[in-house]
């Protein structure tokens, strides 16, 4: 679904990742790990338009989108909760979630919004709040709350569970557990290492732009070296 | 009576200067950029209301003609002098918009004449005796014509799709065009609402002064930017109540302080004061 091909992409003359290639599968959620600076964010950002692809190809259900203008990529099917949440602060929780399905034709604004107000009920409760008004964890729910109202066949999420305690992480897993079921394509970047083994079926490892391990989430739970090396797990 | 006068002549400037500090807080939300030419944009609606005016004998036709290609002109000034140099550090727009303005005063001098232009037959200049206060027709004109302005612009960015996509481009340009907005086209939006605005005010002020001359736009210009700052730059409401405010003080103060304080420095004296206990204006958000 989502082929990245010897991606590199950074700002101005910098480049933060080299020769990055990944294929991510159609319902499948795939996990993007590493430590801070990896250059996962950027990945996603180039996926979704914002960082400069320098050399490479993206290809999204076999179309070329390296150079697809932003706006256009929403309507293909990929849609983004992005690092730092970047709500649209100073208007309501309803409003958030109206943008999210401002490419789509007007009467799915309803029908959108019933459903993910089903797969997160807090928000429904808080409709007319100010989204700057809202806690961290609320604030994660409305950012994938309004990528899903653009009814999305890929969703990006950066940093699901930063800075929440276990009880929403769980909250949030669950939402993403049932989109997978109703065959969404995830692609998530994950500080949590555990969680994105227990969730994930396929990772990537991240250091300094280039990828240094790939393969299912099982294989990389089974191998002592990468896990002591790049996954850290022995310090949680 | 004195009272509910100045108060009256107070909220009818600070309406005419809500219309022009608007486009210019739309513009720097949007670009961060400050839009000096602007009020080049007030004077020019005041030229052309007057000449559709004469050459027709209606003023509602010259008043909407001057809003809509003043508008319009708004979206040109965008595209040809600021789009080219949005990646350009901040001060090489407010270079390039005060260059732009001086250019304006001097083609209305060039066009139209170093003593400006009037009615032929100026119009709405009847008064009306309300509560024991005399106004004239075009006076309330502009205090309608400022309501009705400012609450449809409320009204469209809190219930219209493109209106809410505006705001989010405000925001958070580059998430909004994750959602799919065209944030050119929100510019020219905005460039078009505001300068529209700006034109709707000079028509109204070429009416009560039965006037235009190229120098119109000055003194707004530099008030303008007294008030969106006061107003919390960027911020649509904050600028409409600090034009109010000091429309009201300007009144006031023109009769109890005109002797040490000129009317003009009003807004400066009270900006000065608000940023020593508020440096970020009366309106900042969060
Ligand atoms: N706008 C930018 N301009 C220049 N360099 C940048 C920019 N954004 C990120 N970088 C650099 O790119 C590198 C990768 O950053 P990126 O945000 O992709 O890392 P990350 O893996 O998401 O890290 P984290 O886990 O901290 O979010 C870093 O060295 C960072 O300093
Ligand atoms: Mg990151």
């Amino acid at each position: 679904m989502l082929h990245l091909e010897k991606v590199s992409c950074g700002y101005g003359n910098l480049t933060v990742v080299e020769n990055l290639s990944l294929q991510i599968s159609k319902g499948e959620i795939f996990a993007l790990i590493g430590a801070n600076g990896a250059g996962k964010s950027s990945t996603i950002m180039s996926i979704a338009g914002h960082v400069k692809v320098k050399s490479g190809k993206i290809r999204f259900k076999g179309d070329d989108i390296t150079n697809l203008p932003i706006t256009k990529r929403v309507r293909l099917g990929i849609a983004i909760a992005p690092e730092g949440r970047r709500l649209f602060t100073d208007m309501t929780v309803n409003e958030n979630l109206s943008m999210g399905c401002y490419s789509l034709p007007k009467n799915r604004l309803s029908l959108n919004r019933d459903k993910v107000l089903k797969l997160f009920p807090r928000l429904d409760e808080r409709i007319e709040q100010q989204a700057a008004t809202l806690s961290g964890g609320e604030q994660q729910m409305l950012a994938i709350a309004r990528a899903l109202m653009a009814e999305p066949e890929l969703l990006i999420i950066d940093e699901l569970s930063l800075g929440l305690m276990p009880k929403v992480i769980d909250l949030c897993y669950r939402a993403i557990s049932t989109l997978k079921e109703q065959g969404v394509t995830i692609l998530l970047v994950e500080q949590n290492t555990t969680r994105a083994l227990e969730v994930a079926d396929r990772i990537c490892v991240l250091e300094s732009g280039r990828d240094v391990w790939q393969g299912t989430a099982k294989g990389a739970g089974n191998d002592p070296d990468l896990i002591k090396a790049y996954l850290g797990l022995d310090q949680e | 009576m004195l009272f509910f006068d100045l108060l009256v002549q107070g909220l009818l400037q600070g309406g005419i200067y809500a219309l022009i500090a608007i486009g210019l807080t739309l513009v720097y939300g949007l670009l961060r950029i400050l839009h000096v030419a602007h009020a080049g944009l007030y004077t020019l609606g005041g030229y052309i209301a007057i000449l559709i005016t004469n050459a027709t004998g209606s003023f509602t036709l010259g008043i909407t003609v001057s809003m809509v290609s003043v508008g319009f002109m708004g979206m040109v000034i965008y595209r040809l002098i600021y789009q080219p140099i949005l990646e350009k550090p901040p001060f090489v727009a407010l270079i390039a918009s005060i260059g732009l303005f001086i250019a304006m005063e001097e083609i209305y001098r060039i066009v139209f004449g170093a003593y400006g232009i009037t009615f032929a037959d100026a119009p709405l200049q009847g008064t009306l005796n309300i509560a024991g206060i005399y106004l004239r027709h075009c006076e309330i004109g502009a205090l309608l014509l400022a309501a009705l302005l400012i609450t449809s612009l409320s009204l469209f960015t809190r219930y219209s799709r493109i209106g809410i996509a505006w705001r989010a481009t405000v925001t958070d340009p580059g998430m909004s065009q994750s959602f799919g907005v065209d944030v050119i086209k929100v510019r020219y939006l905005n460039f078009f609402i505001g300068s529209a605005m700006a034109a709707g005010a000079g028509s109204m002020v070429a009416v009560m002064n039965n006037l235009v001359e190229p120098t119109m736009g000055s003194v707004p210009s530099y008030k303008a930017l007294a008030i969106i700052v006061l107003g919390g730059l960027g911020n649509v409401r904050g600028t409409v109540i600090a034009a109010l405010i000091i429309g009201v003080a300007e009144a006031f103060g023109t009769i109890y302080l005109g002797n040490i304080l000129d009317r003009d420095s009003i807004a400066f004296a009270l900006l000065i004061l608000v940023l020593m206990v508020k440096p970020t204006g009366l309106f900042s958000k969060g």
